[in-house]
């Protein structure tokens, strides 16, 4: 079929997914991307690392845009970006600046010849040929909810709060310095190392005795020895910080704000007749999502919460 | 010129850019400095670095930037090299081979030392091969995959989990693609007024095509529609597994978890076992070359070859402009007290040079021979675009792109007042033979600024008063314009033969140290 294959013999578009911690990059049509790199650009000018979106003026973000794209085709993707065609994947929310700066860097810099963004939320979506989900981003800067029905976003049901990667850093490095480990010690790669190799998400039922205080409490898991390479030393990581660290997504407080609470008020925000198909799926997806225990956890706090709490209870069970 | 340190002299680039002159390139077609930012970059060869081999564009593509050899250690990413083992093989006579191939991984677990000669058979050895990382000691067989009988053995893929799943995706999203142009094209089919001059029979008759061939009994003509392919969408599970009991208990071994570069080396499953890691294959290198973005030509060409270091094409800057360095202040500096810098200036190009150092920019003729120059190259410019259709409507490709990057004001950070030099001065051509002459200077008159003078090399004496109000440990930089001829032996057009000699300036910043503390 000749229309077939056009679509086929045209140079794949180029995907990119410019995260706050990580960038994922990579050509359409592929299973999984090519590279998946820290959003850093090393300056020219002093040869410091620096995330890419810190910036003071306009221009300065141009230009770091400019050097980690060049840095993205030239040593990653070994493509050249003229007159190709562009996917970037965005957060809906996200910033206008950066959208705008990234587009001006691609069009007037680089030559390529269309770029489409898609939001994020919806089309992690496609991956899975479903069409209705509660999608649940929990990426390093933020947390966001978006419910999709029938592939549209219901834009005012969308809720975020700050408790991404960098809030658990901030927790890991604030427990660690109450055990008294020195804070020249905890760069960010240290604490997102520690996060990813030993901290896990732990059960309802120990969570709570623990937050309500009982006598007999569970034995904390037993604590790891970390190594810093870098400064040849030794870090105690105690087991109650690889137990307690994610509890800053689940703290029960009267903001009703933790990650349980926030799905259930965004479904709760949506219509009537879309909020039985949405409750039915709930998608993870990003980084943070990843860590052992998250989903049965959240299963255990969501049912938890449809039973016992009142406001929900009514609500959702007519 | 020292390559440890950040150079003291930054020369401005024609996009307003500081640069030191060793980043920066000199178009001789347009002719400016052009610098990384307002050249294009373009993909030359693809090679690996590890083996030194040339791969053609198509076959990189293919191969997903990976070289089809070479491996990288997925734990520290080191390049993995292939070891060779000797196995002890039982051959007995009635053996056949296929006994023998299934024997040898089976052998290759066991350390050669122990397997000495079995008296029973007659012993062999048989060369197995597997991948070890010499950095920190990983090897193949840590994770369980079987020793190769050749070097450059067929080592496992390791295939997405999910590949067939996405295959079906990408099927069904391309049949939507396929199945919404079908329409799209049927619609303007039908919307399209038929273009007869003579109303047809069949129009009045009401006899169709698909009637007619109905009544004769043939079949139905129809393009055969593209449908959709349906597809199983995921389905929610309530499973969602559970937190293993023995996290509680027991002890973590940070040695088993993959670290996060670990895993993100391996975009396709991002493993968390250490057991899970195979090895990478190693991704390729690119030579790259250089264009302007003005007058598209050509300003790096490397050799093709991988192994050649050398260029094809190669407009550095410091072989055509004249190079400045700072050799040293006379006084230490003070915030509003006169001074002075040595400067010596290079001639790097073939022919005598004329250099005059302005405080401000020169007047308006000199800046015109450029802009002539390129009227020049128009002839050239055209050739290079190859359409007909473009050449004909007088507008060139280049022209188009070389609009568009927003041309910046050079930023003037200097804070010192300088003294342009009284007179213009002579800068000698380059002779590398000059260099072994005996030293034999004819006293000739110079001017008074200038302090010693070698073959293309001065030393000239630059008097310049940093601002008044500069605070204690304030950088002092010095901006002044140099204006230097420029033989340009580029012919471009085919009636000028000669070179041409431009004027042509720069703009210089040097830095020239910290204001002292007052005493």
């Amino acid at each position: 079929m000749p229309i077939y294959e056009s679509v086929m013999q045209e140079k794949p578009p180029i995907v990119l997914d410019i995260g706050n911690a990580y960038t994922k990059l990579g050509f359409a049509g592929e299973a999984y991307p090519r590279k998946i790199m820290p959003t850093e650009v090393v300056l020219t000018t002093t040869g410091n690392t620096k995330r890419l979106f810190d910036y003071e003026q306009k221009d300065e973000l141009y230009d770091q845009i400019i050097d980690f794209l060049q840095t993205i085709f030239f040593k990653h993707l070994l493509v050249s970006p003229k007159e190709r065609k562009f996917v970037v994947v965005e957060n809906i929310f996200g910033r206008t600046v950066i959208r705008e700066t990234l587009a001006r860097a691609l069009f007037v810099h680089f030559d390529v010849s269309s770029v489409l963004f898609v939001p994020a939320h919806l089309i992690a979506l496609s991956t899975l040929a479903v069409a209705t989900a509660v999608v649940v981003d929990i990426g390093y800067s933020e947390t966001s909810i978006m419910p999709v029905f029938s592939g549209v976003q219901i834009m005012s049901a969308f809720k975020d709060q700050s408790y991404g990667g960098s809030a658990i850093h901030a927790e890991i490095k604030r427990q660690l310095l109450e055990t008294g480990v020195k804070e020249s010690l905890l760069t960010e790669s240290v604490l997102e190392d520690i996060k990813v190799r030993t901290c896990f998400v732990t059960t309802m039922d120990r969570a709570h005795s623990r937050s309500r205080g009982d006598e007999n409490q569970p034995k904390p898991p037993p604590s790891v020895d970390y190594i810093i390479c870098d400064n040849d030393t030794m870090v105690e990581v105690p087991g109650l910080l690889r137990e307690t660290v994610y509890e800053i997504m689940f703290e029960p407080n009267n903001e009703r704000d933790s990650l349980p609470h926030l799905i259930l008020r965004s479904i709760l925000n949506c219509t009537l007749d879309v909020r039985k198909p949405l409750v039915e799926s709930v998608f993870l997806i990003g980084g943070g999502s990843m860590v052992q225990g998250l989903l049965p956890r959240l299963q255990q706090e969501l049912q938890h919460l449809l039973t016992n709490d009142p406001y929900y209870a009514e609500r959702f069970h007519d | 010129m020292s390559f440890m340190q950040p150079s003291p002299v930054k020369y401005a680039c024609s996009c307003g850019i500081l640069n030191p002159i060793n980043k920066l390139f000199f178009c001789r077609h347009c002719p400016k400095l052009r610098c990384g930012y307002c050249v294009c970059t373009e993909i030359e060869s693809h090679f690996c670095s590890n083996c030194l081999e040339n791969i053609p564009s198509s076959e990189a593509r293919h191969k997903k930037n990976c070289c089809a050899n070479c491996f990288d250690c997925p734990c520290c990413q080191h390049t993995l090299s292939a070891r060779a083992a000797n196995v002890p093989v039982v051959r007995k006579s009635e053996e056949t081979k296929e006994g023998e191939s299934k024997e040898s991984p089976a052998a290759a677990g066991t350390p050669p030392a122990t397997a000495s000669s079995k008296p029973s058979a007659i012993p062999t050895t048989k060369k197995i091969y597997y991948l070890s990382c010499l950095s920190c000691r990983w090897t193949t067989r840590d994770v369980g995959i079987p020793d190769q009988g050749v070097a450059s053995g067929t080592w496992p893929e390791n295939e997405c989990l999910y590949q067939a799943r996405f295959n079906t995706l990408v099927d069904y999203y391309q049949s939507i693609v396929l199945q919404e142009k079908q329409e799209k094209l049927e619609f303007m089919r039908r919307k399209a007024p038929k273009q007869h001059k003579f109303p047809s029979l069949t129009d009045r008759t009401g006899l169709t095509v698909s009637l007619i061939r109905r009544q004769i009994g043939w079949h139905e003509k129809s393009i055969p529609k593209a449908k959709a392919i349906s597809i199983p969408p995921a389905e929610a599970t309530a499973d969602v597994g559970s937190l293993p009991e023995d996290i509680f208990t027991e002890p973590l071994n940070l040695r088993n978890i993959t670290t996060i570069a670990q895993r993100h080396g391996q975009p396709g499953d991002q493993p968390t076992a250490v057991s899970n890691l195979y090895p990478q294959r190693r991704s390729l290198w690119i030579k790259r070359s250089l264009r302007c973005r003005q007058c598209e030509h050509n300003l790096i060409k490397p050799e093709y070859h991988p192994t050649s270091i050398k260029y094809r094409i190669q407009l550095f800057a410091s072989y055509h402009v004249p190079e400045v360095l700072m050799v040293r202040c006379e006084q230490p500096l003070q915030p509003g007290k006169a001074n002075a810098i040595l400067l010596k200036l290079s001639n790097p190009t073939m022919y005598d040079m004329t250099i005059r150092i302005l405080s401000a920019l020169p007047p308006e003729e000199a800046l015109i021979s450029p802009e002539a120059f390129q009227q020049a190259c128009k002839i050239k410019e055209e050739v290079v675009t190859s359409s007909p259709l473009v050449r004909n409507t007088g507008l060139t490709l280049s022209r188009q792109n070389s609009t568009r990057e927003v041309k910046r004001e050079v930023e003037d950070v200097s804070n010192a007042e300088i003294v342009p030099l009284e007179s213009e001065f002579v800068l000698s051509q380059r002779d590398d033979s000059k260099e072994f002459d005996e030293d034999v200077q004819l006293p000739t008159e110079e001017p008074k600024f200038i302090v010693w003078r070698k073959g293309n090399k001065v030393l000239i004496r630059l008097q310049f008063t940093p601002a008044d109000e500069l605070p204690p440990n304030t950088d002092v930089m010095l901006g002044f314009f140099m204006q230097y001829t420029y033989v340009n032996t580029v012919s471009n057009a085919s009636d000028k033969k000669e070179p041409t000699t431009h004027a042509l300036h720069s703009r210089i910043f040097i830095n020239a140290g910290a204001i002292e503390k007052a005493n």
